[in-house]
């Protein structure tokens, strides 16, 4: 267990587009996006803040993003109900695919972003195939009673997180869908990158660590306040700290094992709810969404001097 | 001709209409309408059209443009016509015409022009009282002819004061300096007003000039004097009539006559038609009579009807002139010479004045002003004791400041006299809204008090004679409405069963009872039903109590299964919110089901498909959401899931009998399967009455059934078996008689070359008959017994038969069985047998021993499968036995000698009775029939039964 490093802000993005919905690294973290309540979805460099590009096509507040494998191409959901499959370097749509009955909010990609998966408030979880050019998905799954909040997926699992207080496990090897009900809505869930286990946040302001396999719960980290926003969490690249959002303006590291608060992250003196996160897959890095701005949070302070 | 020559002509006569030329019917716009002069040129333009043309055509000078004046030299005439250049000859054509400066034309001088013309030209007006009324005289509008005839002189009195140095315009009097002019001015618009508003009385009586403040005025123009203003005295017609003010009656006087009221006018100088009448009057040369009419411009006759009298002739001889004469130098004696006395002035009579109060204010008092207004004292007065009331009360409110003071016992202030009244104004509660005034009072709710329109509560005396007068009216109500049915009962409960008296009286017992239990309700409602009530109609009752109790129940009682009043929710959340937010222990639960993910799901994921796609395809959901309707909310509410019970009508007095129906021992047929026809009466039943009656098992049996009643129908199986066994021993007990038969039957068969199978078998019959799978008890009745099943002819056993299924259930055992005597006797007829139509031409044909054989054999098959096919017929025909066998085999043999076909058809309601037998006769005539069957077989009737074609078919 490598000792806990204090996060330092190292960068602040006034990303400028409305309030920022979420912030999400790509794939190895040289990127990332924001999702903003102007229907917009901004690509920047994290650590010069240097915006690259923007995506403009959806027509609602997009609510998430997510980048594929070779970074090639962009996924984002949105209010509009629609998902648009975007060219990075172009900056055009190639697909927008609508079947979602309601607003979309979350979407990511499978291992060789070969598949969509989209969650959204028809309380229906599709799969698209974003290969071909089918517009409709490839399967559906209506399980949920509620809206899905977080969807992700490894190697042969889809999870979904819903407010109904789910999670539901497809496991397509298997041919199996294994219900989770912690009881409580779940805002937010992630992976442990070992892929045993997963984090959920929870409406409780409770962040919950479950078991993949047995569907145990394992830990209950307290300490921030979740209110009644959406707040999402994630767990740091090491597998050892949990980090979360709070809504009185904070960010709450926490150990794994111990449950302990490590750091409180004072990200702002002003309030505001820190309501979006996205976790380095590599580093000890941090984004963090905060109304009209992205935080970048580090440990080290030799990446600076790197990239200087 | 001539009389042409002499007209003459005013005005510009209207253009000639040309035959032609249309005339445009649309005219001329504003915009259009443009104003030329002689030459054509337009006289208006620029500065939107209000400048005038100038120069040459709107430029400057000529046609060569502006040319400055040559040099002339004036040495050759000198003294010739050097300054006698006038003003025309500096002026343009245009300046001297109409429209010019100038104008050149011939006009009416001052004298003669008409009064306007004058004032225009002199700028000076007229007086008023100078001008003519409009529309006093016959012709409205100005006099013609004064207006064409002016006299060419001024009036002597104009003459005198023009002589004395007057000028039109002017006043009359001594000259004043402009600071007296400027008060005279003053004062005289000052007096002016009051005496138009106010008439003579309004003038004070002695001017208070306010010289002072002019005094500042510059003196030094002293000696400038000026004119006085023209003063225009106001005349005041006296009234001689007692007509309303300013009412002129119409004029009675006839046209143009002499006393036309026009010559009393003071400014109708001339009445020359009036003049000319009355010479011509004079002269009597007026035409009169009635014969000729009266024209317009004549005098009617005074009275055409008039009796002559003596007095309208003058029989004196004495001549009046002289008389006359004497009488006028008498008058004259007043007058200055030259003058005469104005015989037509009327005396003045002075009117009477009445000597007001000085603070008189005139005033309607009918009608007020404003509302705002302050009320007279009488009617403030009377409104004071109106509500005299309100102050016996507790009206607070309607004191005003002093009496509030008073009652504090404050000082009181001096002005305020004791004797005033003190004025409450009335509009100070208006102001108040009636909501405030109800929640000012709102306890007048609850006390029964009034709330009178000022917002106040009327004293108790008048609620209680309200209340009184309430109650009367209630009283007199009810009395009137006492014969009538009650609509609604003291509770507010609905009444459904008000036709019955005895009934609803039950009904509302039950409801007050509020019982749950069924058993209960049963009890209590029998302790009430009349005796002669029978227990179907019970069982009716207590299931029309219920449902109306649930239907009827009162609204806030239905609303509370749907609605949640606004203050629970709030409190529940505020509960909910107060309580500590507990550590609620997360219990995880996990739920696996399958989930079958799609095949290209899996092919992107680069994962086999599970179970190789074998997996069970998820059945598409298509649960629609049924939208809900007031019908369903009513039908749900009543028949909910929960409230639903399988009805289960099984009366005792049909229970009983069935052990003995059952138990026949030389029956070969299988004996009828009570739970099955209880099942088909409770589906009866169930549909049609919805009455319940209470079912009390007696036999194992029936408690096997009434315990598996709930059970699913897999679960079932065992009851089936065991009532089946039952019926198995018997028939094992039957056998052998059914065994000989078969096996009989198996050996004719044999003998016939036809394939010994099971089609034999009414069970495979069956099956050839109806191709469709066994459902619902039938699936588990045929599966484990299938042997017996094709044994037992089960569905037409089953089948419901409309017209039988009260009788089923409610007959007593001994009718049924004498029923179905009589049913066994009778023939039934062949339009009962259902099936294809039996050939009628058979019988007709020889009776040959072959065709004998075959038709036994059909006979024999027909029975077979009339056994299994559905019949309409009594259910229970079958299961009477004894009874019919001495019948059934005089008849049985005596049809196997005749015709078979022709009889099969009512034998086939008996066929099973008489199985054995009948197989047994078969087997014995069917050895001849082997070797015709061949040649015969062309001959058979294709309308035959399916199974026999086949048979026929198998033999090929």
């Amino acid at each position: 267990m490598p000792a806990f490093e204090n996060f330092n802000v190292k960068t602040t993005i006034d990303c400028k587009q409305g309030a920022v919905r979420a912030v999400r690294y790509n794939v190895d973290g040289t990127y990332c996006l924001s999702c903003g309540s102007d229907k917009k979805i901004k690509l920047w460099n994290p650590v010069s803040g240097l915006l690259l590009k923007t995506y403009g096509g959806h027509a609602d507040e997009v609510t998430d993003a997510a980048g594929s494998c070779d970074s090639s191409y962009i996924v984002s959901a949105s209010l509009d109900k629609s998902i648009i499959y975007w060219d990075v370097s172009t900056g055009a749509p190639v697909r927008r695919l609508r079947s979602h009955a309601g607003g979309v909010r979350c979407v990511c990609f499978n291992e060789d972003s070969s598949i969509a998966i989209s969650g959204g408030r028809d309380n229906a979880v599709m799969c698209w195939d974003i290969r071909t050019r089918r517009l409709d998905p490839v399967q559906v799954m209506k399980e949920a009673r509620d809206c899905i909040t977080t969807v992700a997926t490894n190697e042969n699992r889809i999870y979904a997180a819903s407010l109904d207080g789910c999670v539901r496990t497809y496991d397509i090897r298997v041919g199996e869908l294994t219900c989770d009900k912690v009881g409580e809505p779940i805002t937010y869930l992630a992976q442990t990158s070992d892929e045993q286990c997963l984090v959920a946040g929870c409406q409780d302001s409770v962040v919950r660590l479950l078991d993949c396999e047995t569907g145990g719960l394992l830990f209950e980290y307290r300490g921030h306040r979740g209110d009644d926003y959406h707040i999402e969490c994630g767990i740091l690249s090491n597998d050892a700290h949990i980090v979360t959002g709070s809504s009185d303006g904070d960010a709450f590291v926490y150990d794994l094992l111990e449950g302990k608060i490590l750091q409180r992250i004072r990200i702002s003196d002003n309030g505001g709810v820190v309501h979006s996160l996205a976790t380095h897959p590599k580093r000890q890095e941090m984004l963090f969404a905060r109304r009209r701005d992205m935080y970048v949070f580090s440990t080290d302070l030799q990446i600076e001097e790197e990239q200087l | 001709m001539d009389e042409e020559e002499h007209l003459h002509r005013f005005g510009t006569p209207l253009p000639a209409l040309e035959k032609d030329v249309v005339p445009a019917k649309k005219p001329v716009a504003i915009e259009d309408q443009i104003v030329k002069d002689e030459n054509g040129k337009r006289r208006f333009h620029g500065a939107f059209t209000g400048g005038f043309s100038a120069g040459f055509w709107n430029t400057v000078g000529s046609l060569e443009g502006w040319t400055p004046q040559t040099f002339k030299s004036s040495r050759a005439d000198r003294a010739t016509s050097r300054a006698q250049l006038k003003p025309e000859d500096f002026m343009d054509q245009e300046d001297l015409g109409e429209f010019g400066i100038a104008p050149q034309g011939i006009r009416t001088r001052d004298e003669f022009a008409k009064e306007d013309e004058q004032e225009q030209r002199s700028g000076q007006r007229r007086r008023k009282l100078m001008q003519p009324e409009l529309g006093v005289g016959p012709i409205p509008g100005l006099p013609v002819l004064e207006q064409l005839l002016r006299p060419v002189r001024d009036k002597v009195a104009v003459r005198i004061l023009k002589s004395m140095g007057w000028k039109p315009g002017q006043g009359v009097g001594p000259r004043q300096t402009r600071k007296e002019k400027r008060q005279a001015t003053a004062r005289n618009s000052k007096e002016q007003y009051l005496l138009e508003h106010y008439g003579a009385e309004g003038l004070p009586s002695h001017k208070e000039t306010n010289e002072e403040d002019s005094n500042t005025e510059d003196e030094d123009d002293e000696d400038i004097t000026f004119a006085p203003d023209d003063y225009e005295p106001i005349f005041h017609t006296p009234k001689e009539n007692r007509f309303g003010m300013s009412y002129s009656g119409l004029n009675r006087d006839p046209i143009l006559s002499k006393s036309s009221s026009s010559s009393a006018k003071p400014m109708q100088h001339i009445n020359l038609f009036g003049e000319m009448e009355a010479r011509a009057n004079k002269k009597q040369l007026s035409i009169r009579g009635q014969a000729f009419g009266v024209g317009a411009f004549e005098e009617e006759d005074e009275d055409i009807y008039a009796r002559d009298d003596m007095t309208r002739y003058d029989f004196s001889l004495a001549d009046k002139k002289p008389k006359q004469k004497k009488l006028q130098h008498v008058q004259q004696r007043h007058v200055i010479d030259g003058f005469s006395e104005d015989k037509s002035a009327a005396v003045l009579q002075k009117p009477y004045t009445i000597d007001l109060p000085r603070d008189f204010q005139p005033r309607n008092w009918l009608q007020r002003r404003s509302r705002f207004a302050p009320m007279d004292k009488e009617r403030a007065k009377k409104l004071e004791t109106a509500s005299e009331y309100k102050r016996s009360g507790l009206g607070r409110h309607d004191l005003n400041p002093d009496q509030r003071a008073q009652l504090l016992g404050e000082q009181k202030k001096e002005e305020k006299t004791a004797e005033e009244q003190p004025k409450r104004n009335p509009f100070k509660d208006r102001g108040k809204s009636l909501l405030e005034r109800i929640n000012a009072r709102n306890e007048g709710f609850t006390k029964g008090g009034v709330i009178t329109e000022s917002g106040e509560e009327q004293p108790t005396e008048i609620a209680k004679e309200v209340k009184d007068a309430n109650a009367a009216i209630q009283e007199k109500a009810a009395l009137k409405t006492k014969d009538l049915p009650p609509a609604i009962n003291s509770t507010g409960a609905f009444k459904p069963f008000l036709a019955d008296e005895a009934k609803q009286l039950r009904y509302e017992k039950f409801v007050s009872s509020k019982l749950t239990d069924d058993k209960e309700v049963t009890e209590f409602l029998a302790s009430m039903q009349p005796v002669s009530l029978s227990l179907w109609d019970r069982e009716m009752e207590k299931k029309e109590f219920i449902q109306a109790a649930k239907i009827y129940r009162p609204l806030d009682g239905l609303m509370n299964d749907r609605f949640v009043s606004e203050a629970n929710v709030e409190a529940e959340k505020v509960k909910e919110q107060e309580k500590p937010p507990e550590e609620r222990k997360i219990v995880m639960e996990r739920i696996k089901t399958m989930w079958k993910p799609t095949a290209l799901l899996c092919k992107r994921y680069n994962i086999a498909e599970p179970f190789g796609g074998a997996m069970l395809e998820p059945e598409n959901e298509l649960k629609t959401k049924p939208k809900i309707s007031v019908f369903d909310y009513l039908e749900t509410s009543v028949n909910t899931k929960a409230n639903f019970q399988t009805p289960s009508i099984i009366p005792k007095h049909i229970e009983k009998p069935k052990p003995k129906e059952v138990e026949p021992p030389p029956s070969p047929s299988p004996p009828p399967a009570p739970p099955p026809e209880v099942k088909i009466q409770d589906k009866a039943t169930s549909k049609e009455e919805p009455s319940k009656l209470t079912f009390v098992p007696k036999t194992a049996l029936e408690q096997a059934v009434d315990e598996s009643r709930n059970k699913p129908i897999s679960e079932k199986v065992d009851l089936f078996k065991s009532i089946f066994e039952d019926s198995d021993e018997e028939e094992t007990v039957e056998e052998p008689p059914e065994k000989q038969a078969q096996e009989k039957l198996a050996a004719l068969q044999e003998a016939l070359g036809l394939p010994v199978t099971s089609t034999t078998s009414a069970g495979a019959q069956n099956v050839l008959r109806n191709t469709s799978p066994p459902r619902g008890i039938f699936a588990s009745l045929f599966k484990p017994k299938k042997t017996d099943a094709a044994k037992e002819p089960a569905p037409p056993k089953f089948a419901p038969i409309e017209g039988n299924k009260l009788k089923i259930a409610y007959k007593s055992r001994e009718e049924r069985l004498r029923n179905d005597k009589e049913l066994a006797m009778t023939e039934v007829a062949p339009e009962d047998i259902y099936g294809p139509k039996l050939p009628t031409a058979l019988p007709q044909k020889p009776a040959a021993p072959e065709i004998q054989a075959e038709a036994n054999i059909d006979a024999r098959l027909k029975q077979l499968w009339q056994q299994h096919a559905p019949k309409k017929r009594k259910a229970e025909k079958w299961v009477e036995r004894k009874s019919i066998l001495s019948s059934e085999d005089s008849e049985a043999s005596s049809s196997d000698e005749s015709s078979s076909s022709d009889s099969s058809g009512g034998k086939g309601k008996r066929s099973k009775l008489s199985k054995p037998k009948k197989s047994h006769k078969s087997s014995s005539s069917k050895k001849s029939k082997k070797s015709k069957l061949n040649s015969k077989k062309k001959s058979k009737k294709s309308e035959k039964s399916k199974h026999k074609a086949k048979k026929k078919k198998s033999k090929h």
